[in-house]
């Protein structure tokens, strides 16, 4: 198929699928807002099944997959396209016939990809890969992923790190939910326009979901 | 009125090319930014220096020749116009302008403000157009065609192939300009016998250009002259889908 749009069509898929994943994540996140004697065994309980159900390992690896697949295409496209204007303009007012966003999706992808890491290595190498230092059971016998969780969000640092990054998140979403349905072939004029207004909202409360939530751990 | 012009000036293909610097005085407002130049021409012959090379045809908006990278925007300040419908007005006295020329691997410079289009061409030689007999014109009502129909293919058919889409993508996408060519012609009846052919051929030369992909920036939509809505590349999005399922 034709590199140009088959690239372009992986990065959408693969985006959509973690826009979902993003509104599950975000709903799991917000147990963490419930007064504590509740939160710690639900929160504890929801992630043993996360980690046990055959079904949510299956849809675990397509996740790996996506992000990755989404990042090294997103890789390709960019080299291919900076080598398709190999000279600048000297003067180039971009702002003034689209968004700084839409201009800089790889960039912005980029401070994403990071923060993914660190967010890995914060939660998913620790409960998942047994890396650092031990993960404590709570009483029912589940490993205690709420303390983990509090415990990383007494750190200032970290708590302003994710609550910034939330923002190129959300300016990442806000550009590409709506054109994934392009890319994918949504043509529909009217469509397109509730398509817009439904990826400012969903971005908005992505962003403002992820970045409060760690804030709100740390004064709780 | 005195402007500054910052020029590109570029011997030829393979020279480096530079900015240069021309202080133009005894323009007025309601001159169009190319008589702009035309007088900044005069004044170079006048000095013995070589005029700065520069492409227009009809001088009204309709040929798509005239493109030229002004102040930072395709066609310079305002939205969907070409740089021949732009005027002095725009401007204020004293100011500088930057003119420069379509940047794109694709059109690679000729000479000064002269870039090579011929990649768009090669695009349309691939199959904008229609296998039929040529002859005496049909009966106009032969096909019938509902009015919707005919303005969503005329939309697209307004396409003049200036490339200012190309210019002002970051990407050098001709994404804009290959689907007004294909929503054009497989909108229409006459253009459906060939439609998937026509769509995969296209987009493989689009690719083989070296033009980007379309990242839906917008910004083409924007220096449009035609006003070709970007609604059209997520149209061919699923033609090519299509073409490859039906094709």
């Amino acid at each position: 198929m034709n590199p140009l749009f088959f690239r372009k069509t992986i990065i959408a898929a693969t985006g959509l699928f973690l826009c979902v994943f993003l509104i599950v994540h975000l709903s799991a996140n917000c147990i963490l807002l419930l007064p504590e004697d509740i939160a710690r065994d639900l929160y504890n309980s929801y992630s043993t099944t996360l980690r046990e159900s055959p079904l949510i390992k299956i849809i675990a690896y397509v996740l790996y997959v996506s992000i990755i697949l989404h990042a090294f295409y997103a890789l390709l496209i960019t080299l291919r396209n900076r080598k398709a204007k190999p000279q600048k303009y000297v003067v180039n007012h971009s702002n003034e016939n689209s968004t700084w966003t839409s201009q800089n999706m790889g960039l912005i992808g980029t401070l994403i990809l990071l923060f993914i890491i660190v967010h890995l290595a914060n939660f998913w190498a620790r409960i998942k890969l047994g890396m650092g230092e031990d993960v404590r059971l709570d009483h029912m016998g589940n490993k205690d992923v709420y303390e983990v969780t509090y415990s990383l969000f007494q750190n200032i640092y970290f708590v302003i790190f994710y609550t910034l990054i939330s923002i190129p998140l959300a300016l990442h979403l806000h550009h590409g939910l709506k054109s994934a349905f392009k890319t994918l072939g949504f043509y529909h004029k009217k469509g397109l326009k509730i398509l817009a207004k439904i990826s400012l909202i969903y971005a908005i409360i992505m962003g403002v979901g992820f970045g409060i939530i760690p804030f709100i751990v740390y004064f709780k | 009125m005195k402007v500054t012009f910052k020029i590109w000036r570029q011997e030829g293909p393979k020279d480096k090319g530079a900015i240069r610097d021309y202080e133009v005085d005894g323009l007025t407002e309601e001159m169009s930014f190319l008589e702009a130049l035309d007088h900044l021409n005069e004044l170079l012959v006048l000095k013995d220096e070589k005029v700065i090379a520069f492409e227009y045809d009809c001088r009204e908006g309709i040929c798509g020749q005239c493109g030229v990278f002004i102040n930072g925007r395709a066609h310079g300040p305002h939205d969907n116009i070409t740089t021949c419908q732009l005027h002095m007005r725009s401007f204020n006295d004293g100011d500088t302008i930057v003119v420069e020329p379509w940047r794109a691997a694709s059109f690679p410079v000729i000479k000064d403000l002269v870039v090579d289009r011929s990649s768009l061409d090669r695009i349309i030689e691939q199959g904008a157009f229609i296998s039929a007999k040529t002859g005496t014109a049909p009966e106009a009502n032969a096909i019938p065609i509902p009015k919707e129909i005919s303005g969503r293919a005329m939309d697209a058919a307004a396409c003049i192939g200036c490339g200012a889409c190309v210019a002002t993508c970051k990407n050098s996408s001709a994404a804009l300009f290959t689907s007004a060519k294909i929503n054009h012609l497989n909108t229409l009846p006459q253009g459906k016998a060939e439609e998937h052919k026509r769509v995969a051929e296209m987009t493989f030369q689009m690719e083989i250009e070296g033009f980007g992909s379309c990242t839906f920036t917008g910004a083409c939509e924007v220096e449009c002259p035609e006003g070709i809505s970007i609604i059209n590349i997520a149209e061919m999005n699923a033609r090519v889908t299509k073409s490859r399922i039906f094709g």
